[in-house]
């Protein structure tokens, strides 16, 4: 039954029927409602759909679903990091942008792969094309298009910590109400948004757009009492392309293999040779004087909200720096788009003056502009309110997302919205919450730092926020994480899973045939002219040692002794890798124990630290009231708290852990019987029907 | 459909396991994993009777071994044995005391425990501490370390905790403002410098790494980097070597007494051990060999040493004395260089050239006058007073001339003023024992900055192979500074980055 209803909904999108047809068909209870249709959302969406969840993704405009709204490229330094991490856990953003991409190079690639940026140029439209076809064909997950005016809040389970508890949505026409027990929030710049340009301001999140209804901002900080801060960013002009004078502007071109993102693709769908290329141009001192003169009618770059420091104006970047040449790539929007980005340039100033300050760059002096840039200011709800599994505190049930949260980027708004959505889906099936640890991902990088810290601006990922940058390199995410996401915490797809499986026992081989194939210096020095080894060095020299050699590659080894390592060779630059990094990753172990193991001892998100029965100084009691650590690893990184405050704690922790689990323990074999007798809809009837078909094929 | 539900069975599967694996982890994690050595004093600091210091880990028995001389087997557990405690590279007894060998898991932390009962002076406890410092796998105990890993180890009743988080509060407390004091001298400037200047230099790394592509960050921070983290390196090792304080306290500050013959050389060594200790004669090179004792000065335990007059002579007896006299200021610590005011020229404005000169026989190798000598013009009460303030005016007004003393050591005039100057410099030499305790934090000082010194070489190890690794050495680096000068976070890096440059993108 819901299975053909789903079909019906699905056929509906397919075939480009209205929207609003299928809302008045979709179902009035799901597991999990996703609101927000950008690179969160979407990942929220597939990731709650593939946990297992009856997932529905509400969106403005199913049209803008995979909208790349400010820069036409992914990854980079520290962000391709996290693209390979979420394309390891099965989310989409890594496979679109193999799809996507017209201009591929992996940045830093004379710095160490530990630091490799993987980066492409994107086709805005395929790149929308492939992830609305991912979702608009996936089963589970139905797409609406409406806007949501509030949500739905009851009382709090008290069995579990937290205020209020969430129920559902409502949408903003006809009053539609939508129950779930989950929902995740990715409404990016729309809270409260406001876009500036020139002395002109106005409601909303995007250019072009309808402004997200007050109503959601409503609930949030009247209903739900959450703490809003306010940031904002900007974006530019976009250039008419056959108005650009390329011949005084740089070439840059992509590197002759692109190389994807995904770890389950071998090669992207541009062909090498169909990429393009980008240019590079500088601002001159007339652009200088341009920002000074516009500066009375600019009142974006007047407030004193705060922008991102690393990806600023024009404007910003002037004044901070003034009498600078700037750099200004110009990047194109797609293989067919008659458009170009000019990274670097991002203004709010009125739009006459924005052609005026283009044209101050020799390349762009007869450029023409397609549409302005502008400003927008946006409210984001504190982080620190959230747990790291992305759920609110205070809210059972609700999830964040993406720039509500503060951050900035594409990436790091896929990398939170898909493990929000692997949490939605886990609650919503009644499985426990996850977090991921600093320690194996950047991921978990991200997200301590944001509930641990909260932001002060738009928070981006730079490798440089990693402690175990060289662990954590792109090239590894796929064993880090991909044999987790299927075993533990089931959002990776079995397809991926032993591909995966398969790498490990791979490189695992090789390593050991490398360890096997021992030679005297003098030997390797006949073997491989080029390289010049130690004359002090008298012991017997491994292949993997060998590897550790800067100019050594596997193939040269391999050449040594080919009966034994030739049939490794498809493994040839990740063992590479590995044998440069092993050495320095053991050492690290010792510490990431350490932190794992404080991680794990997990601090009651509802205690109260002003009369726990502990010895605490008032300072300390203050100081963890204020950041409410989740885990006692999180208290010891908090500035203040002393060895013995955690000693007290780790004691604290000890004994009412072992006292909950004890209590959960009798609450586990008093709610089953709870849970069966629950009123379910036939999808959930199927589904426990399908679960227990399950554990009988186990068994 | 069915591969979910199977899935969904999985994690309940691991759930279960996953609670169970927790705690068996939690358990055996201090047990199984591979965890340093640590020691620490364990008694309380300042000058005490007896003092306890403790060593953790699995290395504890090959530090028992080592350290209290046990070639062959471990003591008895549990059972008090008397040994000379000896430092193992150079073999020197720095005390007698009990020693006891706690084999794991019946030990405190449950791992093997190797204990030092010694005595309570804190040269004899810097001493220890620093033998086992420089054992390799040994590193100093970071606060609670103890409790902590007893704690891990099930061997703490819960209720101990309490108390236990008491006592390394007023350990940590102790510590803090010790450290505050330390940090708002001029250790502490010299240590922060060091942690600011390589704080930028990662800075500049981290900016290059994360933002060069596409900004305007020239390949030229790095040529700048690769000025300064030598410079700092060599810095940092330089203050290693010269750091001697302990090891004079402990062995005392070698002074040797030196000039020409006649000049009151032994008078002078006589009144400082107020005993006639050596002969003393108006025949010059009387004194022929070296005369050696040990004293205490104003709390400082000074190995004082008379020496022949310094002169060519064809005495073969007296020629040896001489030589021996020359080795002795070579090796000395300080020298107290005596002069016949007799002799001084009687041109005021002659007497600093004369000095000069003087100095420069007596120490013909030294470099800084300033700090390794004391200028004392003896004989005062034979030249008229005004003569005196007379050649006071000149040597005031004299630069880079060694600190001078004019007395006289038949009158004891300006003794007094003699014997304050002293102490001061042997302060300076020593360090205040009194102050905090250098045992504790200069051992831990000492291992911190090693292991930075250790941890930039990793940066040109990989500077031209692996920019992530180079940086990982600086890393390495700024965090055992850190554990001096206070932690230093990715915050106050990205702080530095977005400071020196404009990133654009």
């Amino acid at each position: 039954m819901s299975l053909l209803r789903r079909l019906l909904v699905q056929h509906h999108f397919l075939s480009n029927c209205s929207a609003r047809a299928a809302s008045s068909v979709a179902r009035q209870k799901y597991d999990v409602i996703v609101v927000g249709g950008g690179h969160a959302g979407t990942e929220a969406a597939a990731a709650a759909t593939r946990t297992g969840a009856e997932t529905l993704l509400i969106t403005q405009k199913i049209e803008t679903i995979g909208a790349l709204s400010c820069n036409p490229s992914l990854g980079g330094v520290g962000k391709g990091q996290l693209v390979k991490e979420v394309d390891a856990l099965d989310g989409l953003m890594g496979r679109a942008g193999d799809y996507a991409g017209v201009h591929f190079s992996i940045l830093n690639r004379r710095k160490g792969p530990a630091v490799w940026g993987p980066r492409a140029q994107l086709d805005r439209g395929r790149y929308k094309e492939f992830i609305q076809s991912e979702l608009l064909n996936m089963p589970r997950l139905t797409v609406i298009e409406g806007s949501v005016e509030g949500l739905l809040v009851s009382t709090a389970d008290p069995e579990r910590p937290g205020k209020h508890r969430v129920t559902g949505v409502r949408l903003a026409d006809g009053s539609n109400e939508i129950l779930s027990s989950s929902v995740v929030l990715t409404t990016g710049t729309f809270l409260s948004g406001s876009l500036f340009m020139g002395k002109t301001t106005s409601p909303g999140g995007r250019m072009g757009e309808p402004p997200s209804c007050a109503g959601l901002t409503h609930s949030l900080r009247e209903i739900l009492g959450l703490k809003l801060g306010r940031l904002k960013t900007g974006t530019p002009p976009r250039i008419v392309k056959e108005t650009v004078d390329f011949s005084l502007a740089q070439l840059h071109l992509p590197d002759s293999r692109p190389t994807p993102f995904s770890f389950i693709n071998t090669h992207t769908h541009c062909k090498p040779e169909e990429q393009i290329p980008c240019h590079l141009t500088y601002t001159t001192p007339g652009v200088d004087r341009v920002v000074r003169e516009s500066l009375h009618m600019n009142s974006h770059i007047q407030q004193d909200t705060k922008g991102p420091r690393y990806c600023p104006s024009i404007e910003s970047r002037v004044l901070r720096f003034p009498g600078r040449q700037h750099q200004v790539w110009l990047e194109p929007e797609g293989l067919n788009s008659d458009l170009l980005y000019p990274q670097g340039l991002s203004m709010t100033m009125p739009p006459e003056m924005q052609l005026r300050l283009i044209r101050e760059i020799p390349a762009l002096q007869r450029a023409d502009i397609r549409t302005p840039g502008y400003g927008v200011q946006y409210d984001f709800v504190c982080p620190t309110q959230l747990f790291p599994w992305l759920q609110l505190k205070s809210v059972q049930g609700l999830f964040l997302a993406g720039q509500i949260n503060g951050t900035t980027g594409y990436e790091e708004a896929a990398a939170q919205g898909l493990w929000a959505g692997v949490n939605a889906g886990r609650t919503a099936l009644s499985l426990p919450p996850l977090s991921l640890s600093r320690t194996e991902s950047y991921i978990g990088v991200l997200i301590d730092d944001l509930v641990g810290h909260g932001v002060t601006e738009p928070y981006r990922m730079f490798t440089s926020r990693a402690e175990f940058r060289t662990s954590l390199r792109p090239d590894n995410a796929d064993l880090r994480l991909t044999p987790k996401g299927f075993e533990e915490i089931g959002c990776v797809s079995s397809h991926r899973y032993l591909e995966a499986v398969r790498v490990r026992q791979g490189l695992s081989e090789a390593l050991s045939a490398l360890q096997s194939v021992t030679l005297s210096p003098s030997r390797w020095r006949e073997k491989l002219r080029d390289i010049c080894i130690s004359e002090t060095k008298s012991t017997l020299i491994s292949g993997e040692e060998m590897l550790q050699y800067k100019d050594v590659s596997f193939n040269m080894v391999a050449s040594a002794f080919p009966e034994i390592l030739s049939p490794h060779v498809e493994f040839s630059e990740r063992i590479k890798i590995e044998a440069v990094y092993r050495p320095h990753c053991e050492k690290q172990q010792r510490e990431m124990e350490r932190m794992r193991e404080e991680e794990s001892l997990s601090l009651p998100p509802d205690i109260d630290y002003f009369s726990l029965p502990v010895s605490l100084s008032d300072e300390v009691r203050e100081i963890l009231d204020k950041a409410r650590p989740s885990t006692l690893g999180a208290a010891t990184r908090l500035q203040g708290v002393t060895p013995a405050a955690i000693v007290h704690l780790l004691n604290y922790v000890t004994r009412t852990g072992r006292r909950s689990r004890a209590q959960r323990e009798t609450d586990r074999r008093t709610k089953i019987p709870d849970w069966k007798h629950r009123p379910q809809t036939d999808q959930q009837v199927e589904s426990n029907q399908n679960q227990e078909v399950g554990i009988v094929l186990q068994n | 459909m069915m591969l979910t539900c199977c899935r969904r069975s999985t994690f309940l599967l691991n759930r279960e396991g996953l609670r169970l694996g927790f705690r068996c982890a939690s358990s055996a994690s201090s047990a199984a994993e591979p965890a340093d050595t640590v020691f620490a004093l364990s008694s309380g600091q300042g000058r005490c009777g007896v003092a306890v210091v403790r060593v953790s880990g699995p290395a504890a028995a090959g530090a028992l071994r080592s350290v209290a001389g046990l070639s062959c087997g471990l003591p008895a557990p549990r059972t008090a044995l008397l040994r000379s405690i000896v430092h193992p590279q150079s073999k020197e007894v720095l005390d007698r005391g009990l020693v006891l060998w706690f084999p794991g898991p019946h030990s405190f932390t449950g791992e093997d425990i190797a204990e030092f009962h010694i005595h309570g002076g804190p040269a004899v406890i810097t001493g220890v501490l620093q033998a086992l410092g420089s054992l390799p796998g040994l590193r100093p105990a970071e606060a609670g370390e103890f409790t902590r890993r007893a704690f891990h180890a099930g061997k703490l009743d819960l209720t101990e905790v309490e108390g236990l988080g008491d006592l390394i509060h007023a350990e940590t407390e102790a510590q803090r403002r010790q450290a505050l004091r330390q940090m708002a001298g001029d250790l502490g400037r010299l240590y922060n410098g060091w942690s600011e200047q390589l704080k930028r230099c990662l800075a500049h790394v981290e900016a290059f790494i994360d933002f060069s592509e596409g900004d305007l960050i020239e390949d030229g921070v790095l040529n700048q980097v690769d000025i300064a983290v030598p410079q700092l390196q060599m810095e940092i090792e330089k203050h290693l070597c010269d750091e001697r304080k302990g090891e004079r306290l402990r062995s005392g500050v070698q002074v040797v007494i030196a000039g020409s013959t006649n000049a009151g050389k032994s008078s002078l060594f006589n009144i400082l051990c107020q005993r006639p200790a050596a002969i003393v004669s108006s025949i010059a090179g009387t004194t022929r060999d070296v005369v050696e004792t040990s004293l205490d000065i104003g709390g400082f335990p000074v190995l004082l040493s008379d020496t022949a007059g310094l002169r060519d002579t064809g005495d073969c007896v007296e020629r040896e004395g001489v030589r021996r006299a020359r080795q002795m200021v070579e090796l000395a610590d300080l020298t107290l260089v005596l002069v016949d005011s007799m002799q001084l020229p009687q041109e005021p404005q002659m007497v600093s050239g004369f000095l000069s000169e003087y100095l420069k026989n007596v120490l013909p190798s030294a470099k800084d006058h300033e700090q390794r000598c004391v200028l004392i013009l003896n004989k005062s009460d034979l030249l008229p007073k005004e003569h005196i303030s007379m050649i006071q005016n000149i040597l005031t007004q004299t630069s880079d001339m060694a600190p001078v003393s004019i007395l006289s050591c038949h009158s004891r005039e300006g003794l007094d003023s003699f014997l304050t100057l002293l102490q001061d410099r042997l302060k300076t030499l020593c360090g205040d024992p009194l102050a905090g305790s250098p045992s504790l934090t200069q051992t831990r000082h000492r291992a911190h900055l090693q292991k930075c010194v250790d941890a930039l070489n990793q940066y040109y190890q990989y500077r031209d192979i692996d920019l992530a690794l180079a940086a990982e050495g600086l890393r390495l680096g700024l965090s055992s500074l850190g554990r001096i000068t206070g932690k230093v976070g990715a915050e106050d890096i990205l702080d530095v980055i977005f400071r020196d440059f404009c990133i654009g993108k």
